[in-house]
């Protein structure tokens, strides 16, 4: 009896101590326990654009700074759950991360923040004029900066260059692609089973065309607007395609369309380029997002942004560090670029290889600069997920438009004023 | 007589205290479900209780908890005019519905081919690991297949049938596609426990049937659905909780569309605790207890029903 029991004694001993174990080697993992020349660096990078961001790691280590980074990949959404429990409990906290400019704001107001304003004067060249504005303003809230960009990514519109030849040729004369031309190219295309627009994305296709229109997602930065003629309108424009079977049917996958060479213009973002190019002989060509007018372009973009969370265990010296890697990737970001993104920093734009490449129109000159239009509000999740469910199931017609969107403005009010309990 | 009665009494009275005096102190029963206990209290328990703590919480997973009564639960169960009313009632409608289309064929069609397995046939090694194999698939593996499988532009499906039908965005195909690859992924846990039954019931009872002239129908279901009862209970009970908790199958195949039709409640419960924007964890929390009052009620009922004619 009694060897029984010290054999399970033992037994649970040692379940005990693998279970504190566990928990004791994963808050090791993190931050300030870890060794003290590191800066844990956070990021969501966990696809093919991971690569590009351990290449730029890499080589910065290279260069024997005193504080080496250490690049932690984490898929986004486990990141963001991740972060409010590492700060709350301030074990583990990254020195340095990686967020969408989305967030910040929310971040900002729940005081989760470290700032970079007394930390600039050591880096005079970061600084607004070496920045996308679009990238560079996210990060300066009520006066203070809290994030530094690394991108700015946008959602734009790839063409099969052979079908615009063949139906549209002179849309492009003047850089830009409006709907009226879009429309005019799939009346054509149609007799030949060509598809003239793919509906891909809708939240950002949609966001584009209500900005284009003078809507916003929000007025004053508080409440939502989403019920309004504006949105009305996109909607009506995007149905408008559907039915007149400009853009493809319920379900088709128009990235199948466009790279099998059945359809004229792919919205899509700058990061999908890896994925178009799989087709071997399709030649394509990158524009601005469609418009209704020539003479006020709208691109929907979001931004990878550099933040610090609080932690009382950060040294200052650490702290140089990390100001140390953010004016390395300020200047050496063309790997970034090679990733398909588009870098905030402007010390990559006289790149001859980046110049190459077919995402940087977008930045090549202030007036395209400042067609990027980052969606930034405190809400903007909540608008999200009401605009995921509504698009595309008005523009399909299973929705009518006014109800659907009513039923969405009230979804965010509601989510809204919960939240504000 | 009486004296040797009292004594014996005495005698074992005493015994029973000397007894237990001696063991008091003896731990092995609780070393023995302690490392369970551990883990049962762990990742069970103490989550469970946190849980119905933060429905009765306002919280952003990032501040501290603060407590509010039972706001929520008037908010999703009494106030009509609020989107989480709506979304707690299309949420726990679109469930029952899953359970209701799901389990009867989730329970009939393992059930079936357990009975044709257990007849022998030819190959059945081979046929017993094909039924089984789409069990041990992750569920997005099975949806990713499944979403290709019904496309409406490249998939099989359509291309054999000659026909351009959205399975997965159009009712009712979003029902049909959600039940026919929900049956297809479970087969195999339920038909192996059948499978062990079936082959514990004892031949004589069928020969003498045979002898009495019943058909194979009449011993089918005079013998064989009575001997087996208890695991029929059984797996009706896990199956139903299982498809209760729903998720992977909607939000990966039809995206809880069209209109919110397939949208389950797991799905509303995930958008406000976890969604891109600020977590709304205290609802999300509140939405969650009464799903898990739900299963227990249905499970109370089933276990009623089919407990009572013994």
């Amino acid at each position: 009896m009694r060897k029984i029991s010290v054999f399970m004694f033992s037994i649970l001993f040692v379940v005990m101590m693998a279970l504190s174990g566990c928990s004791s080697s994963s808050s090791g993992s993190g931050g300030s326990s870890s060794a003290k020349n590191e800066i844990v660096y956070w990021n969501p990078f966990t696809g093919p654009d991971g690569e590009n961001m351990k290449q730029i790691v890499n080589e910065y280590n290279k260069t024997n700074p005193k504080f080496k980074i250490k690049n932690v990949s984490i898929e986004a959404d486990d990141m963001y759950k991740k972060i409010p429990t590492v700060v709350n409990s301030g074990k583990g906290i990254p020195d340095l991360t990686i967020v969408h400019a989305e967030r910040i704001k929310q971040f900002v107001e729940n005081d989760l923040l470290t700032t970079y304003d007394d930390k600039l004067a050591d880096h005079p060249e970061i600084k607004a004029e070496n920045y996308v504005p679009a990238g560079w303003n996210i990060g300066d809230i009520n006066g203070s900066r809290y994030s530094v960009p690394l991108d700015v990514h946008s959602f734009v519109m790839y063409y099969n260059k052979d079908l615009l030849e063949k139906y549209a040729p002179h849309a492009l004369d003047d850089n830009v692609i409006t709907f009226d031309e879009i429309k005019a190219a799939g009346e054509l295309s149609k007799k030949d089973k060509i598809t003239g627009i793919g509906i891909t994305w809708t939240r950002p296709i949609f966001l584009s065309i209500y900005n284009q229109l003078g809507g916003d997602i929000t007025s004053d930065g508080e409440a939502a607007t989403l019920n309004t003629p504006e949105a009305k309108k996109a909607l009506e424009l995007l149905k408008g395609l559907v039915d007149g079977k400009i853009a493809n049917k319920d379900g088709e996958d128009p990235g199948q369309l466009f790279k099998s060479g059945k359809a004229i213009f792919y919205p899509e973002g700058i990061w999908m380029q890896n994925s178009v190019n799989e087709a071997k002989n399709l030649k394509w060509g990158l524009t601005s997002f469609p418009q209704i007018a020539p003479d006020k372009i709208v691109n929907w973009t979001s931004s990878h942004q550099f933040v610090m969370f609080k932690d009382k265990n950060r040294t200052e010296e650490k702290t140089k560090g990390i100001m140390e890697f953010l004016d390395y990737v300020r200047e050496n970001s063309l790997p970034w670029a090679k990733a398909g993104q588009n870098p905030a920093a402007l010390a990559t734009l006289d790149n001859p290889e980046y110049q190459e490449l077919p995402q940087s129109f977008l930045i090549k000159n202030p007036e395209m600069q400042n067609t990027l239009k980052i969606f930034d509000y405190k809400y903007n999740g909540f608008v999200a997920e009401e605009v995921d469910k509504l698009v595309g199931d008005s523009i399909y017609g299973k929705l009518d438009i006014d109800k659907g969107l009513k039923a969405a403005q009230k979804a965010v009010d509601d989510k809204i004023g919960t939240n504000k309990k | 007589m009486i004296n040797t009665g009292v004594n014996k009494e005495l005698t074992m009275s005493a015994g029973i205290e000397k007894h237990s005096g001696k063991n008091r102190f003896n731990l092995s029963p609780y070393l023995y479900i302690g490392p369970h206990l551990i883990l049962f209290a762990i990742f069970f328990l103490f989550p469970t209780l946190y849980g119905i703590y933060i429905s009765f919480t306002n919280w952003d997973l990032i501040g501290d908890p603060e407590f509010v009564g039972f706001v929520n639960y008037k908010e999703i169960l009494v106030n009509q005019d609020s989107t989480f009313y709506d979304q707690l009632r299309t949420g726990l409608g679109n469930t029952f519905k899953f359970v209701l289309f799901t389990v009867p064929a989730c329970i009939i069609v393992p059930l079936l081919l357990a009975a044709g397995l257990n007849t022998k046939p030819k190959g059945m090694k081979f046929f017993q690991a094909l039924f089984y194999m789409p069990t041990l698939f992750s569920v997005s593996a099975v949806m990713i297949i499944f979403s290709m499988l019904y496309s409406v532009s490249f998939g099989p499906f359509n291309h054999y049938l000659n026909v351009e039908t959205n399975w997965i965005a159009t009712q009712p195909y979003a029902w049909i596609t959600l039940v026919t690859v929900t049956v297809w992924w479970t087969i195999g846990a339920n038909m192996i426990i059948y499978q062990a039954a079936l082959n514990g019931i004892s031949k004589d009872l069928y020969e003498a049937a045979a002898m009495d002239g019943a058909n194979s129908v009449q011993r089918f279901f005079r013998i064989t659905l009575p001997s087996i009862r208890a695991q029929i209970l059984y797996t009706v009970v896990i199956t139903t909780i299982a498809q209760f908790n729903v998720y992977g199958q909607p939000l990966m195949l039809t995206k809880g569309g069209p209109t919110s039709s397939t949208t389950v409640l797991l799905m509303y419960i995930q958008e406000n605790a976890f969604g891109s924007g600020i977590s709304i964890a205290g609802i999300g929390a509140a939405m969650a207890v009464i799903l898990g009052l739900c299963i227990m009620a249905v499970s109370a009922i089933q276990f009623f029903f089919l407990r009572q004619r013994d």
